[in-house]
C-alpha cells in the first residue's frame, strides 16, 4: 500500500509556499479579499501558523494572486523568493549545500516540502544534468505559471549559492511566446520551446563546484532533522507522482491499469476515479511516462529507435515511431535534438 | 473615483425626478395611442447616453474646475434630452411656456459648458504629457505602462522601434539596454518591495539623464532600455557610458536602516537597423555575455563606510 495525498489534503503550511505568495500580492496593496476568494479561508487563518492548506487552496491562491497583480513577471517574481525560502530544517540544508548536486539532491528528497505543486526530477548520467518538472496535482491551466515559477527558483537558488549565474539552459514543454522578454531577463537567453519537457540543464561538470557558502557539518545537520520530519510525516506524494514513480521504475513492463491499482493497494475503479480527480487518465500517465523515459534513452543514451522499441516493450521500431507520434506530435528522430543545448 | 463625486451624481439624479414630476405635475398624459416610438427612443436614448458619459467621466477624474465644467455640460445635455423626451408622454397646455424654454437652455447651455470643459481639458492634457515626456514618444498606449516604474514596457518599446524602422528617411536612431548588476542580490537581501524602490530610483536617474526626445522603458526585470532618435554610435556610446556612470555614482538608502546600496550596471548599445526583435535578441545576448565575463559575482554590496 503506497500512501498519497490529494488535492483536497490539507499538508501544505500556511506559511511556507502560501506565505509567499500572499505577502508578494499584499505587499503590491492587493486586498485580501481578492487573494483569497474561494479559497476557503480568511485574513484570520491566514496568520495562524497551524493553518495548513490544501494544494488546490494553494493553486487558487496562486491564480488569484496572478490575476490581480497583473504583471507578466509574477511568475518569475515568486519564483526568485521561492527557495532556499523559509520552510524550517530543509531550507537550512539548502543554503548550507557545498556543491550543485547536493542541492539538487536535497530538493529532489524533500520536494512534498519545498516544491509541492510541481516534482523535481533529477537525472545525472548523461553530459548534462536534466532537472524536469512533473504533475501533482494535475493543473493544466496554472502549469506555465508554475513551470516559470519553480525554473526560476531552482535558477535564482543556485546563482545565490554558488556565487555565479549558473550556466543553465531551460526547456519549456509549450509553444513559444510571441516574446519572451521576461524569460530572457530572468533566466538568460539559453531558452527552448516546445520541448515535451519542462527541464533545466547544466553541464555535468557543474555539479560537484564547491559552493563558497557550504557547510558540511551544518548541512548534514539540518538534513537529519528535516529526514526526519519528513518520516515523521510519510505520504505527502500525490497520486500522479507515486504513480509516474511506480510506472518508471517498470516500464519495460508495459504495466496495466490493473495491475498498478492492486500494487497501490486500491482498486482499478478508485485509481481511475482518483485520476479523473486530476483531470487525467491512466494511459496519459502511462504515455507521459513513455515520452520521458523514450527522450532519455534517444538524448542521454543515444540509442536507435530499436532499442528503445525494445525497452519499452514494442513490437518493433515501427510501431515505437508510430506510437511516439501519437505521444509526442513528433517523430523520434526530429526528438532527437530538441532538449540537448546545440553545441 | 466615483466616491469623490457623489453630490454631482445626486444633484444630477434629482434634477432627471425634478424634470419628470414637473411635467407630470403640470402636463396631461398623452394617449398612448399618439406616442411617438421613434421620438422617444432618440431623445430618451440621447438623455441615457449623456448620463452614461457623465458617470464615466466623473469615474476616471479627480475633482477640479475641469470637472466641474465637464459635468455641467453633461448633465445640462442630459436634461434637456430627457425633458424632450418627457415632451413626448405629457401635453402642456399653451399658457406654459418655460418647457421650451427649459429645453433650449439645457441643451444650449450644456453644449456651451462642455465645449468649454473640453478647451480646458486640452490645456490640462498639453500640461499633462509634459510629465510623460522620455516615458512616451509620439503615440499613447495605455496597457504598456508597468505598474512599478510607470515606464512603457518592451511591447511599447518594440512599436516604437518599428516605427523608427519604417521612418526610412530620417537619420537611424540608436539603442541602449541596461542591465544592472546583482539585482538580484537586492532583491534576495532587502525584499523585493526594496528592489522595486531601486527600480523606481534607477528610472528618475535615467529620466534625468537623457534629453527630451528619448525615450525610457522598462524592458524587463532589472534591465531598462534607452531609444535614442537620429543618434549616431559614438554619440549613443557616450550617452550609455554616461548612464552607467549616473548609476555607479548613486546610493539607495534601503528602508530599514541607513547603510546604503551602491549600485553598477553594465550596457549594450547598437543602431537601430534590421528587424526589432532580431536587435533585441542580439542585444540580450551580447549583455549576457557582459554579465558573465566578470564572474558574475555579487556587485550589489553595502559600502562599508
Amino acid at each position: 500500500m503506497h500512501e498519497y495525498c490529494h488535492a483536497s489534503s490539507a499538508f501544505i503550511s500556511c506559511q511556507h509556499q502560501p506565505a509567499l505568495v500572499y505577502d508578494h500580492a499584499r505587499s503590491a496593496d492587493i486586498a485580501a479579499a481578492a487573494l483569497l476568494a474561494d479559497c476557503g479561508l480568511n485574513e484570520a487563518a491566514m496568520s495562524d501558523p497551524a493553518t495548513r492548506l490544501s494544494p488546490a487552496q494553494v493553486m487558487r491562491l496562486v491564480s488569484n494572486a496572478a490575476r490581480a497583480l497583473g504583471a507578466p513577471d509574477t511568475s518569475f517574481m515568486l519564483g526568485q523568493q521561492m527557495l532556499p525560502g523559509h520552510y524550517g530544517a530543509v531550507s537550512h540544508a539548502l543554503i548550507q549545500a557545498t556543491s550543485l548536486r547536493e542541492a539538487l539532491t536535497i530538493l529532489s528528497t524533500h520536494h512534498a516540502t519545498l516544491t509541492p505543486l510541481l516534482r523535481p526530477r533529477l537525472m545525472t548520467d548523461g553530459p548534462f544534468a536534466v532537472l524536469y518538472w512533473t504533475d501533482t496535482f494535475g493543473t493544466p491551466s496554472l502549469r506555465p505559471f508554475l513551470v516559470e515559477m519553480h525554473l526560476t527558483a531552482v535558477a535564482a537558488m543556485t546563482r545565490w549559492l554558488s556565487g555565479e549565474r549558473l550556466p543553465w539552459h531551460f526547456c519549456f514543454n509549450r509553444a513559444k511566446p510571441r516574446h519572451a522578454e521576461q524569460h530572457a531577463v530572468h533566466l538568460g537567453t539559453a531558452l527552448r520551446f516546445e520541448c515535451q519537457l519542462d527541464a533545466q540543464l547544466i553541464d555535468i561538470d557543474c555539479l560537484d563546484r564547491p559552493w563558497p557558502r557550504g557547510n558540511r557539518v551544518a548541512m548534514a545537520a539540518a538534513l537529519r532533522t528535516a529526514d526526519a520530519e519528513l518520516l515523521a510525516e510519510p505520504g505527502r506524494s500525490s497520486l500522479l507522482s507515486v504513480l509516474y514513480d511506480y510506472l518508471h521504475a517498470r516500464i519495460t513492463a508495459a504495466p496495466t491499469l490493473e495491475e498498478s491499482a492492486r500494487d497501490l493497494g486500491i482498486s482499478p475503479a478508485t485509481l481511475k476515479r482518483h485520476l479523473a480527480l486530476h483531470g487525467t487518465h491512466f494511459q496519459a500517465e502511462l504515455d507521459q511516462v513513455r515520452t520521458h523515459v523514450s527522450i532519455y534513452l534517444l538524448q542521454v543514451r543515444h540509442c536507435d529507435n530499436e532499442q528503445v522499441a525494445r525497452h519499452l516493450g514494442f513490437h518493433d521500431a515501427k510501431n515505437f515511431r508510430r506510437s511516439f507520434r501519437r505521444w509526442t506530435g513528433i517523430t523520434p528522430t526530429l526528438m532527437r535534438n530538441t532538449l540537448l543545448p546545440a553545441n | 473615483m466615483l466616491s469623490l463625486h457623489r453630490t454631482s451624481l445626486v444633484v444630477s439624479a434629482a434634477a432627471l425626478l425634478l424634470v419628470f414630476f414637473l411635467y407630470a405635475s403640470l402636463g396631461v398624459l398623452k394617449p398612448e395611442a399618439t406616442w411617438q416610438w421613434l421620438d422617444i427612443i432618440g431623445e430618451g436614448g440621447t438623455a441615457l447616453l449623456c448620463g452614461v458619459w457623465l458617470v464615466m467621466m466623473l469615474s476616471a477624474r479627480p475633482a477640479g474646475a475641469v470637472t466641474s465644467l465637464l459635468t455641467i455640460g453633461l448633465a445640462g445635455l442630459m436634461l434637456g434630452a430627457w425633458a424632450d423626451c418627457m415632451d413626448e408622454f405629457y401635453k402642456l397646455s399653451a399658457v406654459h411656456v418655460w418647457d421650451n424654454w427649459l429645453e433650449a437652455a439645457c441643451t444650449l447651455g450644456g453644449g456651451l459648458t462642455l465645449t468649454a470643459g473640453l478647451y480646458f481639458y486640452r490645456i490640462e492634457q498639453l500640461s499633462l504629457n509634459e510629465h510623460l515626456t522620455k516615458r512616451e514618444r509620439l503615440f499613447r498606449d495605455h496597457r504598456a505602462f508597468d505598474r512599478v516604474t510607470q515606464l512603457a514596457n518592451a511591447d511599447y518599446l518594440r512599436k516604437q522601434l518599428k516605427a523608427e524602422l519604417d521612418n526610412a528617411g530620417t537619420t537611424r536612431g540608436s539603442l541602449i539596454l541596461l542591465d544592472i548588476d546583482g539585482f538580484h542580490a537586492i532583491n534576495r537581501e532587502h525584499g523585493t518591495r526594496e528592489g522595486d524602490r531601486v527600480l523606481q530610483a534607477v528610472t528618475h536617474l535615467l529620466l534625468l539623464n537623457v534629453r527630451r526626445d528619448d525615450l525610457v522603458c522598462r524592458y524587463a526585470g532589472d534591465r531598462f532600455a534607452v531609444l535614442l532618435p537620429a543618434t549616431d554610435t559614438l554619440q549613443t556610446l557616450r550617452m550609455a557610458e554616461h548612464l552607467r556612470r549616473m548609476i555607479a555614482l548613486m546610493r539607495h538608502y534601503p528602508k530599514a536602516g541607513n547603510t546604503p546600496v551602491s549600485l553598477s550596471a553594465r550596457h549594450v548599445c547598437a543602431a537601430i537597423e534590421g528587424n526589432a526583435d532580431a536587435l533585441l535578441d542580439t542585444l540580450n545576448q551580447r549583455l549576457e555575455a557582459a554579465g558573465s565575463g566578470g564572474g558574475g559575482a555579487v556587485r550589489a554590496q553595502p559600502l562599508s563606510a
